[in-house]
């Protein structure tokens, strides 16, 4: 007796090792083995019911439950996210600033005296765009007291 | 979750995602543990099991390869512990001890004896131990053979015979309390 090349013999080894339900039976067999059952469903009535007893009986089984901790205590030593960016800048910051960066009021003050003094400075050396463009030009070579209108 | 694929969640808990970690361990923890329970017949123990499978878990995860589902690695680790633990306590009990005869399970017995079944979990426990880790795994916890035999480190021809004297073994035991019964 074979169907789709399982035998009789097989399907009573899934019965005797797997139980009477299909589902438990290994996938790649599983619809040659179901189709052979279902042409000759005499040859197995004994086997499946031996095992279906057997299946059902296992399913009585009782086991205590787990404590309601483990699962805490499981989850408690689960990694933790890596820290986020910003994080990593304010311990950096607190690292090389251990008294806090106070940045406001001095900072913004020290700037605004360091553009004053610059601005006067640049003002009274009388160096004006005109001298500035001419060292560049000499920088490259270029006559500076060529007349430009010569070239024109 | 549900519509994350478990790769996903592996990847998202061992970032340190709360959510990913809280729903793989809603998932597996109850399978690990009670495969543990039944190898080592012990809460605390099982317990602990269960607790130190997830440890190497948390330190798997950020290598994971999805080679074997989360489960079936999980219930391999457990197994290796159960066995170490059982190893310490006592005697290896041999799966070559000589099965009891099977005097088959009739059908018309089968509604009577699960009435008078008592502790079908003590029977399971009294398997010899790769016997009761075949029968766990695929008949218990719904385990694929091919999972279970990699699982156990065992062919699926093996799994196969594991699985076939556990449970002409039980089949006997149970037999053996519905004759005690009606005497």
């Amino acid at each position: 007796m074979t169907v789709n090349g399982m035998t009789e013999d097989r399907v009573l080894e899934l019965i005797e090792a797997y139980g009477a339900e299909p589902m438990s039976w290994p996938e790649d067999e599983r619809d040659a083995a179901r189709a052979l059952l279902d042409a000759h469903p005499d040859a197995f009535v004994d086997a499946l019911a031996v095992a279906r007893a057997l299946d059902e009986a296992m399913a009585l089984e009782d086991l205590p439950e787990p404590s309601a901790q483990l699962s805490e205590a499981i989850l408690a030593a689960a990694p933790t996210p890596p820290p986020a960016r910003a994080s990593l800048i304010r311990g950096l910051s607190s690292l090389l600033f251990p008294q806090g960066v106070r940045w406001p009021a001095g900072a913004a003050l020290a700037s605004l005296l360091m553009g004053l003094v610059g601005g006067y400075a640049y003002a009274s050396t009388g160096i004006g765009y005109d001298q500035a463009d001419s060292a560049y030009y000499a920088a490259f070579g270029l006559d500076v007291g060529a007349d430009w209108g010569d070239l024109e | 979750m549900s519509g994350i694929g478990e790769s996903d969640q592996i990847a998202r808990a061992a970032g340190g995602d709360r959510a990913a970690q809280a729903a793989l361990v809603n998932r597996n923890m109850p399978i690990v543990y009670r495969v543990a329970y039944r190898m080592l017949q012990d809460r605390a123990e099982a317990e602990d099991v269960t607790q130190e499978t997830f440890l190497r878990a948390w330190k798997q995860l950020p290598d994971w390869q999805p080679r074997a589902k989360f489960s079936t690695w999980a219930c391999t680790v457990a197994l290796n512990l159960c066995r170490d633990r059982s190893r310490k306590k006592k005697p290896v009990l041999m799966d070559e001890l000589p099965e009891r005869v099977d005097t088959a399970l009739r059908p018309e017995e089968a509604l009577a004896s699960q009435q008078g079944i008592e502790g079908i979990a003590e029977k399971i426990a009294a398997l010899p131990e790769r016997q009761r880790e075949a029968l766990t795994l695929c008949a218990l916890e719904g385990m694929s053979n091919i999972e279970a035999a990699a699982a156990m480190d065992v062919g699926v021809r093996a799994l196969e015979s594991l699985l076939a004297r556990a449970r002409r073994s039980l089949r006997a035991s149970l037999r053996a309390q519905l004759e005690g019964d009606e005497r």
